[in-house]
C-alpha cells in the first residue's frame, strides 16, 4: 500500500511528463528536403555547350519561415532545384557542364553561360488558402552570358505548384509535391520559352547566320581546292 | 439471457451498419461518336489541373485507372505519371492540350507522336473535379489529466465528389464523349471517451462508379 504523498509525487511526474510531451508536440517546426523525380524534357536540342554557374546561395538555398502567425517551416529547395536544371539544361544543349564561374572545366570552349538565381520563395498551407491546398510560388532571375562572359539576357522566369491536403499524407509530404510540381513547372517554362528570349533567339540566329556563312566558307574552300586541284 | 444476446447483434448490425456513412452516386454520360478499342489499343487518364480554386488528386486518378482494369482484362490503360513523365514537359498543368484540336499541334512534333504511337494509345481520358467538404456541423471536446485522457461530443460533415471525364479519340483527333460523376456522402464522429469516424467513402464510390461507366462506354472488339 503507498502512502498518500508517494501517489502524490506519481501525479506530479505523470503531470509533468503529459506537460513536457504537449510542449515538445506544439513547438516542434517542420523540416522538408525537397525531393522529387524530375524527368528529362522531351525537346528539340540546340547544337551549343552551355556552363552552368549555381552559386552557393542557390545551391544552399533554404527558406526559413519568420512569420509570428505561421507554422515555423524549414524548407531546402537547393538540392532539388540544381537536380531539376542538371536534367532539362543536359537535355536543351548539345553538351552542359557545371562551372565555379566563367571558365570551362573541361579545357573545351564553352558557347554559353548560364545563371540561375532564386529571387522569390512564397508558399500557402490549406488553412491559408480557398481551396484546401499547398501552394508554392518560385520566382526566379535567369542571366545567360556568352562564351567571354558578356551579359546576353536576363529574364524573369515564374513557377506555381499546388496540391491538395490529403488524409493520410503529412504537410510536409503534400508541399513537397506542390514544390516538385512548382519545380517542374520551371523546367517546362524553361525549356519550352528559353529560344523565345528576346535576346536569346536574336543570338541564336546570329550564331545560325555565322555557321551558316562558315560552312560557306568551308564548301567553297572545298571546291576552290577541287577547282584547283589541291 | 436470449433476450440480451439478441439485443447485442440488433446494435452490433445497427452499428455495422452505420460504420461506413451513407453515400449516393449519380453518374451521366453524352456519347458522341462510336468508342470502339480493338485488341493492343490502350487508354490513358489523366487528371486535368487548370482549376484555380482546386486541383484533381493523383490518387483519384490512379483510383480510376486501376478500377478501369480491374472492370475488364482487356483494357490496358497506361498509368498517369507514366505517360506524364515521358512526355515531359507537354503534359504539365499549364502546358497540356485544352481541346482536342489542340492535340493536331503538339503531334505536329515528332518526338511526341512517336512516344504516343509507341504506348498504342487510342483513348485520351481528361478527368477534371475534386471532393471537398461542403458542411461541417457540432464539436467534440477533448481532456487531458494525469489519470489519462477522454473525448466526449458528436461531429458531422457533408462530402461531396464532382468529377467529369472528357473522351479523345487519338487516332480521329475527335472529342468521344463525356462521362459524369458525381456523389455526396455524410460522416459521423461520435465521441465517448474515444472518437469513432465513421467515415463516408465518397470519393472511392465516384472512382468505382466512374470507372464502371468509362468501362461500358468502350466497345472491345
Amino acid at each position: 500500500m503507498r502512502s498518500h504523498s508517494e501517489r502524490l509525487v506519481m501525479k506530479i511526474k505523470l503531470f509533468l511528463v503529459t506537460f513536457l510531451l504537449s510542449l515538445l508536440l506544439t513547438s516542434c517546426k517542420s523540416t522538408v528536403d525537397i525531393s522529387g523525380h524530375f524527368p528529362s524534357p522531351v525537346i528539340d536540342q540546340l547544337p551549343y555547350s552551355i556552363g552552368v554557374i549555381f552559386n552557393k546561395e542557390f545551391s544552399d538555398y533554404r527558406y526559413i519561415e519568420k512569420g509570428e502567425k505561421r507554422k515555423k517551416w524549414e524548407i531546402s529547395v537547393g538540392d532539388a532545384q540544381v537536380e531539376m536544371l542538371n536534367v532539362v539544361l543536359k537535355a536543351m544543349f548539345l553538351k552542359m557542364e557545371v562551372t565555379p564561374d566563367f571558365q570551362n572545366t573541361s579545357g573545351n570552349t564553352l558557347d554559353l553561360f548560364f545563371q540561375p538565381n532564386l529571387e522569390n520563395f512564397q508558399y500557402n498551407v490549406p488553412y491559408e488558402t480557398k481551396g484546401n491546398m499547398f501552394e508554392v510560388w518560385l520566382k526566379y532571375n535567369m542571366k545567360v552570358y556568352d562564351s567571354q562572359g558578356q551579359i546576353i539576357a536576363d529574364w524573369v522566369l515564374t513557377a506555381y505548384g499546388k496540391t491538395p491536403s490529403e488524409f493520410f499524407q503529412t504537410q510536409e509530404e503534400a508541399l513537397n509535391d506542390a514544390m516538385v510540381i512548382a519545380l517542374r513547372d520551371l523546367g517546362a517554362g524553361l525549356s519550352l520559352k528559353f529560344t523565345q528570349v528576346p535576346e536569346i533567339n536574336k543570338w541564336l540566329k546570329m550564331q545560325e547566320k555565322s555557321n551558316k556563312s562558315s560552312t560557306e566558307l568551308v564548301q567553297n574552300n572545298f571546291v576552290n581546292r577541287m577547282v584547283l586541284g589541291i | 439471457m436470449e433476450n440480451k444476446t439478441m439485443l447485442f447483434n440488433a446494435v452490433l448490425i445497427v452499428m455495422l451498419c452505420f460504420l461506413f456513412g451513407c453515400t449516393s452516386v449519380t453518374v451521366d454520360q453524352v456519347k458522341h461518336h462510336q468508342s470502339e478499342l480493338h485488341l493492343g489499343d490502350s487508354i490513358v487518364v489523366i487528371g486535368r489541373r487548370t482549376g484555380s480554386d482546386y486541383e484533381t488528386e493523383a490518387d483519384l486518378i490512379s483510383c480510376i485507372g486501376s478500377a478501369l482494369s480491374q472492370t475488364n482484362e482487356a483494357l490496358n490503360v497506361i498509368p498517369e505519371n507514366d505517360f506524364v513523365d515521358k512526355l515531359y514537359p507537354w503534359f504539365e498543368a499549364r502546358t497540356a492540350p485544352i481541346h482536342v484540336r489542340d492535340l493536331n499541334r503538339l503531334l505536329s512534333y515528332d518526338k511526341i507522336s512517336q512516344i504516343i504511337d509507341d504506348y498504342q494509345v487510342q483513348y485520351i481520358v481528361w478527368v477534371d473535379g475534386n471532393t471537398e467538404r461542403t458542411r461541417s456541423s457540432g464539436s467534440i471536446s477533448c481532456g487531458l489529466s494525469p489519470t489519462g485522457g477522454a473525448c466526449f461530443g458528436f461531429g458531422t460533415w457533408d462530402t461531396k465528389s464532382e468529377y467529369e471525364a472528357t473522351i479523345w479519340d487519338y487516332k480521329s483527333r475527335q472529342l468521344v464523349g463525356k462521362v459524369s460523376s458525381v456523389a455526396d456522402g455524410t460522416s459521423y464522429m461520435p465521441a465517448i471517451v474515444i472518437p469513432i469516424p465513421i467515415i463516408a467513402p465518397v470519393q472511392r464510390h465516384a472512382c468505382k462508379t466512374m470507372a464502371n461507366q468509362l468501362s461500358e462506354f468502350f466497345t472491345i472488339n
